[in-house]
């Protein structure tokens, strides 16, 4: 390994322990599931990149949203995300969450999944295929890098409008709000 | 035994009517309050298998029209004569209700449960009519044909505005 | 004792797909479970209605993303049965072949699941690895790893490219040399038979009264499959045999599934051997404006899981007026789970789900 990504690793080592070690939790949201179990096995092998899955959000920091996501699945999701451990990355697989997909129409499902859930990056595609994963993990380094995956973040400051479109969408929220308003990021 | 299924069916319940496709499939036209009593007699006649219990919505004729589609497991004692049997009865759209069938073919459970959430039609004697796949109540069930849902999703969805972040704030 | 309520819920490491069950448990039994589908659910019927025949082609193979193709064949089975359409006898032997890698593929899948949930990490991986392979196959023939959108409406969309053959034969090759591995590691293993065997019975009464088709019926003895009782596509055109196996348990159902494939691909073998040349399409009228006569139909085809059912309605439009998916998870994860997970203790829950083959798109729609 050359000397500047060395000291690089050497002057900020938790970046470089959050990048190599993004560890996935379990969660089969939608038809993208399909794509994940190639992704973590022998042939492609995302364990090179440092991705794991892992069975419970506490012990994960990435949450990789596979699919289409109903309303019941939305409730599922929020409460996965908020128990997830801070710093955290979400990433939205497929065309679905990006704007309804192919279930533009359909009463059951949300169309725009970061107007619920903080999204760092978006994976298109109907199926990705799991090469894209891999583009979409590398390029999560790259924004873990320069700071600009913060979507937990924007979580935290933004809090209070995640919330109203959560309970525009699923009315009332039987957890209380994850952080009291006005908190600092 | 020389009579066919359909006439013998004939002969025993005499409000419904039968129409043969060649010897692949028998429809069955009933009404409401026929229909356990030929469910009965079709199980009886070796038709054990129910494949499906669904519902069509023909909102022109202000029916609803509900269909049993059954069949025979191989190697049964009976001898049956055809492949298929698709029962269907039409039921009112204002007042939909029948009696459930779980006694006969406890199989209907969940398919009479989906009827119910996606069409309103009531099962009398049903002992969990409660959702299956909706976690809440729509003003009209979504799969009747009055339920528009491109509408809805423009009156729920798109009215959930995008979050905005500070930094783009004027 | 006391009882207790709890969700084996949708993000489980046992659960594979969005579903959820809610166990009632006494101290490690299970005393009453009740499946909670709906997390999948996206009124696909519905959303049918509104698309034209040609256009839900595309959308019908994603309601059971395990194995798209028996989907596309079911919508094409009901659309030819209404609008009266014949296959070429080339196209037919083409959708058997590719059905049945379909089936070898899916099939794979289940055993990447089941094996994974017993523990067996490296059989998983090789069974992901060798399903891999096949939908590598899939790649070359329609362009896509996952939804393929293949079987058109009076056969298929193309003919099989030059050589493909030969990596078929290649492939199935390199993924039957593995059988006698798959068996010294997995289902010859007697931790396997300790885990599966006895686990999950279900009878065959009970099958038969809630509708069972497929391995939950093959496992208990009875030798019910739609391609031979009710043949569709070339399925009668070679000589094969149903498997089954008695006892109703986990192990009798995974070892019908482990016969299955090796049969899929004899099979396989005999179809591409007795092949004929000519045609694989017969044209449809033009797709854009199609109206297909009035009436309906219930056609069936026999998927990896069981007997896949459609019943179809036209009423003389360009769209389908109903059409309502009978799909073999639909009873074997709501009716037959809630059964057979009596008495079990909660290790055992994903054993017996997927043991069972639930699943959970199919179920939702």
């Amino acid at each position: 390994m050359d000397r500047n990504q060395l000291v690089k690793w050497l002057e900020a080592p938790a970046k470089m322990s959050h990048k190599y070690s993004l560890h996935a939790v379990y969660f089969c949201t939608g038809c993208g599931i399909i794509e994940v179990p190639p992704v973590i096995t022998a042939r492609w092998d995302a364990e090179r990149f440092g991705v794991l899955p892992t069975a419970t959000p506490r012990h994960a920091n990435l949450f990789l949203i596979t699919g289409y996501v109903s309303v019941k699945t939305l409730r599922a999701i929020i409460r996965t995300y908020e128990q997830m451990p801070e710093p955290k990355y979400s990433v939205g697989f497929g065309s679905c969450p990006i704007n309804g997909g192919m279930y533009w129409d359909s009463y059951n499902t949300i169309k725009h999944l970061d107007r619920y859930l903080p999204i760092d990056g978006w994976i298109a595609g109907c199926m990705p295929r799991p090469e894209a994963i891999f583009v979409a993990v590398t390029h999560l380094w790259t924004l873990i890098e320069k700071d600009m995956a913060d979507g937990y973040k924007r979580y935290r400051r933004d809090y209070a409008q995640y919330r109203a479109n959560q309970e525009r969408v699923l009315g009332e929220l039987e957890w209380p709000p994850l952080f009291a308003a006005g908190e600092d990021v | 035994m020389s009579a066919t299924l359909a006439g013998r069916l004939e002969a025993v319940f005499k409000d419904i009517r039968t129409g043969a496709d060649g010897d692949a499939r028998l429809t069955v036209a009933a009404t409401p309050e026929s229909v356990l009593p030929v469910l009965v007699f079709l199980k009886d006649s070796g038709y054990g298998y129910l494949q499906l219990v669904s519902c069509v919505d023909w909102i022109e004729r202000g029916e609803m029209e509900v269909v049993y589609v059954l069949s025979a497991y191989p190697g049964g004692p009976v001898e049956t004569e055809f492949e298929s049997i698709v029962l269907k009865t039409r039921v009112p759209r204002d007042t939909p209700s029948l009696d459930t069938a779980i006694d006969v073919f406890p199989v209907a459970e969940p398919y009479e449960r989906e009827i119910h959430e996606l069409f309103g039609v009531h099962f009398e004697g049903h002992p969990r009519l409660v959702p299956l796949f909706l976690e809440r109540e729509y003003e009209i069930p979504p799969f009747r044909k009055d339920f528009d849902t491109r509408e809805y999703v423009e009156d729920v969805f798109g009215a959930v505005p995008p979050v905005v972040e500070e930094s783009q704030e004027p | 004792m006391r009882e207790l309520e709890l969700y084996f819920g949708p993000q489980h490491l046992g659960m594979v797909g969005n579903f959820s069950i809610t166990l009632t448990v006494e101290g490690d039994r299970i005393v009453k479970a009740v499946a909670n589908p709906g997390y999948l659910h996206r009124g696909f019927e519905k959303l049918m209605e509104l698309r034209s025949w040609i256009k839900n082609f595309p959308m019908v193979c994603r309601m059971n993303v395990v194995e798209p193709d028996s989907m596309e064949m079911i919508y094409s089975m009901g659309v030819e049965k209404l609008a009266g359409i014949e296959v070429p006898e080339r196209g037919q032997f083409i959708r058997s072949i590719y059905l049945e890698l379909a089936r070898v593929g899916s099939h794979l899948f289940g055993l990447w699941a089941y094996a994974n949930m017993l523990g067996f990490d490296t059989v998983s991986q090789w069974a992901m690895y060798h399903r891999d392979l096949i939908l590598d196959l899939f790649e070359e023939l329609t362009g896509g790893r996952v939804y393929h959108i293949y079987i058109w409406p009076g056969g298929v969309r193309r003919d099989f490219p030059d050589g493909f053959v030969d990596r078929i034969v290649s492939t199935l090759h390199s993924i039957g040399g593995c059988v006698p591995d798959y068996d010294n590691a997995f289902f010859h293993n007697p931790v396997f038979r300790d885990r599966a065997k006895g686990i999950g019975v279900v009878g065959r009464e009970d099958a038969l009264a809630m509708g069972g088709s497929g391995q939950v019926l093959r496992g208990t003895g009875l030798p019910f499959d739609v391609r031979k009782d009710d043949p569709y596509a070339a399925y009668d055109r070679v000589p094969w045999e149903v498997h089954t196996r008695e006892d109703g348990d986990a192990y009798s159902r995974i070892w019908v599934v482990r016969n299955e494939m090796i049969e899929s691909v004899h099979m396989i073998f005999k179809l591409l051997d007795a092949m004929p040349e000519g045609e694989v399409y017969n044209r449809i009228p033009n797709p854009f404006k199609w109206r297909i006569p009035e009436g309906d139909a219930y056609v069936r085809c026999e998927s990896s899981r069981g007997e896949l059912g459609l019943y179809i309605v036209s009423d003389g439009g360009d769209a389908p007026y109903r059409a309502h998916f009978r799909t073999p998870s639909y009873p074997h994860g709501l009716a037959v789970l809630e059964k057979a997970l009596v008495g079990a203790n909660i290790a055992d829950v994903g054993n017996i789900m997927i043991s069972l083959y639930v699943v959970a798109p199919e179920i939702d729609r």
